[in-house]
């Protein structure tokens, strides 16, 4: 445990290291919002009402740099595993003392960790200045408690993009259209509650929205009932994720193929 | 014409060296286009909910997405190194291309062609195609709206990464330059304020590639035609003016670079 502590304080230490490159990362957040509120705020304009589908113009600002701060700061952990797959760099660390996986987990988790913050900071006032005061203090803790179910769903989607370079080379097209299955699918454009029925139907059946929605939705308008929900769905996901994970890793270790060096 | 020729041949050479790995190459172009596709439910789920905004509708939407699909994947797949310019002049590695009698920009620009450009080419067509403006003069002023649009991207981020010659590694900001302009094309203009409409149409043009050429192929008018031709021009010749001034700044060191 010590060890992986170990790699995450690296990370961390790593990502500080730059602030130049630290800062500029996070303008991209505020240019996200501000075109985000721009949609919602002529929507709610031309719409003439308060709430849609019980949300509100500030809510649908926070819900977005909720899930903004999630998008930017999750680390592409499969891009790295993918190359160290490709160029056979994972024959060196296999024969570490550490396990692949959890390596990466800790690796991504120091990453995450300081973007996330920094997003959430800059995130905030923008949205601050753009639709008034954040939610309630409950917001913030459910949010916090659902992220963290939310971040491992998505290291195991990652890692499994990632793994998929022992049978394919080219990986980044599967990132892509994971990443827009949780745009949608997940709510990260649109919050599932602005869905037809048959479509949040669809969603929810789906690890998604346990992955976006389900912080970003808790955070604007905490609802004790959709908590435990959302943790519930995301116990089973997380359950099911890492089982497949471990298996095609497992897998993924008999494909490797490593030519001198 | 000796130019032409020239240009012709690197496309030439890109296409093959592409179809050495054609699995991949279709792969890439083939989940782009699903990758597109599943981007747009959002403006679909949007439209079905809240019909039409400030005079746009799904179909605007598509047509939007086509110029500026299409634009993008022009650029793209013909001058794939207009969005990695600043990595190629900050690594030195404009030397390759001056010890050679060719045009130093346009040679850098279509020495790399982004497999994925061509999934964004098709996907802008049928986008267009089904827009329901595909008639012929439609087709005309979609054609002359992806013109300006390739010609505003390139332009525009030749300009941005040439500050390379002046304040060193701008990568970073070349990222931002970019994320910006295609995350701003892709939304129409009349969302926003008149501050930021301004903005749309000069600091980051976004809106001439994405929202005033497809409101030309909506409906002509002398005002868009002058606005989208006059922005495409000037970002191309300012373009090719900082790239010409920043060159005669431009120092390398010793490194030995190989181009394949």
């Amino acid at each position: 445990m010590k060890k992986y502590l170990s790699i995450l304080t690296m990370q961390i230490i790593n990502n500080i290291a730059y602030p130049g490159d630290f800062l500029g990362r996070s303008i991209s957040i505020a240019t996200f919002i501000f075109i985000f509120a721009g949609l919602w705020g002529t929507t709610f304009t031309i719409a003439n009402t308060d709430a849609i589908n019980g949300l509100t113009f500030p809510n649908m600002v926070w819900y977005f740099m909720m899930a903004e701060t999630l998008e930017l700061g999750r680390p592409r952990i499969n891009r790295t595993i993918s190359e160290q797959v490709k160029n056979g760099e994972v024959a060196y660390i296999l024969n570490k003392p550490y396990n692949f996986l959890l390596y990466h987990f800790s690796a991504g988790l120091g990453d995450g960790a300081v973007r996330m913050t920094l997003n959430l900071i800059v995130g905030s006032i923008v949205a601050w200045i753009l639709a008034g005061a954040p939610p309630a203090p409950l917001g913030w803790l459910m949010a916090f408690v659902t992220l963290i179910g939310a971040w491992i769903l998505h290291f195991c989607f990652m890692a499994l993009i990632g793994l998929a370079a022992f049978v394919v080379e080219e990986t980044n097209s599967f990132e892509l259209i994971y990443q827009k299955l949780v745009f949608i699918l997940g709510g990260f454009l649109f919050p599932l509650d602005m869905f037809p029925t048959w479509l949040q139907n669809i969603a929810y059946a789906l690890p998604f929205p346990y992955m976006m929605y389900a912080p970003a939705r808790l955070f604007v308008k905490p609802d004790v009932d959709l908590f435990w929900r959302m943790l519930g769905g995301q116990a089973i996901w997380v359950t099911v994720f890492v089982f497949i994970l471990a298996f095609v890793y497992q897998r993924s270790e008999k494909y490797l193929t490593v030519n001198g060096g | 014409m000796r130019q032409v020729k020239f240009i012709f041949a690197l496309w030439k050479a890109n296409l093959q060296a592409a179809m050495e790995f054609r699995a991949a190459f279709f792969t890439q172009i083939i989940f782009m286009m699903i990758n597109n596709g599943v981007y747009f439910i959002f403006w679909i789920l949007y439209f079905d909910k809240f019909n039409a905004v400030r005079g746009w509708d799904i179909n605007t939407m598509m047509l939007l997405f086509g110029i500026t699909a299409s634009a993008w994947g022009i650029g793209a797949f013909f001058f794939g190194n207009f969005i990695s310019l600043a990595e190629v002049i900050v690594g030195g590695r404009l030397d390759y291309y001056l010890s050679l009698p060719r045009p130093v920009l346009l040679h850098v620009l279509a020495s790399k062609s982004i497999g994925s450009g061509m999934g964004d080419l098709i996907y802008g067509i049928g986008s267009f195609m089904l827009s329901g403006y595909f008639t012929p003069d439609g087709t005309l002023r979609f054609l002359l709206g992806v013109f300006a649009g390739v010609c505003i991207f390139i332009g525009f981020l030749v300009i941005v990464q040439s500050l390379s010659f002046w304040l060193g590694n701008t990568v970073a900001l070349s990222q931002f330059a970019l994320s910006a302009l295609l995350t701003f094309s892709l939304y129409p203009s009349v969302l926003f304020d008149a501050t930021t409409k301004f903005i749309l149409l000069t600091l980051i043009p976004a809106a001439l590639i994405g929202t005033i050429p497809a409101e030309f192929v909506r409906e002509f008018s002398w005002q868009s035609a002058i606005q989208m031709v006059s922005g495409s021009l000037v970002f191309l010749f300012l373009s090719i003016f900082i790239f010409k001034l920043g060159l005669k700044r431009y120092e390398s060191g010793s490194a030995i670079q190989v181009e394949v």
